[in-house]
């Protein structure tokens, strides 16, 4: 098995530096909001996580194409630790998303737009994982993930643009809230660089995280194919 | 709410932090774990190889 790479040591590292000062800029950087208060805190990483479970639903779905392409199994490998890592982050937004509704929208759940099409995004993703698991033949495997993630894909953007084709309670954050919205707030140029700087964060974890989970990809790979091979 | 200022709302805040920290422990552990025992079934499965082609 490779060595990790002296890249990917740096990437950790940086990673690892960039989280540290984010968390210090929503801490202590970004100035307390004046009607919410602390709670508001959980909209930089609630943003920052389902940024992650997009980014990474969207990575599976290039490729899924780049499979069915050229039927690589390297791609497979990608399309699956996307997924994974995908689906914790966007569990982590919409349980944070629910914990920042209780003092502002008075209620940990409600069944607007935006929630049940984020609950159907994670649901649809975790069927993913589980009938991959169902099926014994690698190629065959693949063959289905690629297209269930091409597939499955259609309900991002949906949940992406919920909150701005439908009556939503749910602010947003760039953009014209639905005057019905509840828990929008005007950034201030410090909570927008905490935003941004959250964002760009996020989207290196994500990168980091994935090359990690490919390399283990890569491995189990490995192991199926000889315990495949010891099995003739 | 409005004419005394911010809520007190700093447990909430604490609550989605703590969510956030530990299912990110969980995940990395996991990764950790799965990652180990892969390369215990490797090392067994290449032995098992090497001992075939003897």
């Amino acid at each position: 098995m490779e060595a990790k790479s002296r890249y990917l040591k740096i990437l950790d590292a940086v990673t690892m530096v960039l989280f540290l000062i984010s968390l210090w800029m929503v801490f202590f950087y970004a100035p307390l909001e004046k009607v919410m208060g602390a709670v508001q805190r959980v909209f930089y990483y609630h943003v920052g996580t389902a940024w992650v479970g997009m980014l990474g639903f969207a990575v599976a779905m290039i490729a899924g194409v780049a499979y069915l392409r050229t039927g690589s199994r390297k791609w497979d490998i990608v399309g699956l630790a996307a997924v994974e890592i995908s689906l914790v982050f966007f569990l982590i937004a919409i349980i944070m998303g629910s914990i920042w509704a209780r003092p502002i929208w008075n209620a940990w759940w409600t069944w607007d737009p935006r929630l049940t099409t984020a609950t159907i995004v994670e649901l649809v993703y975790a069927a993913y994982l589980l009938l991959r698991q169902g099926i014994e033949d690698p190629d065959r495997r693949a063959r289905f993930g690629a297209v269930y993630a091409i597939l499955g894909f259609v309900s991002v953007p949906l949940t992406f643009l919920s909150i701005r084709i439908f009556r939503t309670i749910h602010p947003v954050v760039i953009g014209n809230s639905d005057p019905t919205a509840t828990g929008s707030f005007d950034m201030s140029s410090a909570m927008l660089q905490t935003f941004l700087f959250g964002l760009f964060t996020f989207s290196l974890i994500f990168v980091d995280l994935l090359w990690h989970r490919i390399r283990m990809g890569k491995l189990a790979d490995k192991v199926e194919l000889l315990r495949l091979k010891a099995l003739e | 709410m409005f004419a005394e200022g911010p809520a007190n709302t700093v447990n909430y805040m604490i609550a989605g932090y703590t969510v956030f920290f530990t299912v990110m422990i969980l995940y990395l552990t996991s990764l950790l774990v799965r990652y180990r025992n892969l390369k215990q079934d490797l090392d067994v499965l290449q032995e098992v190889e090497q001992r075939d082609e003897q």
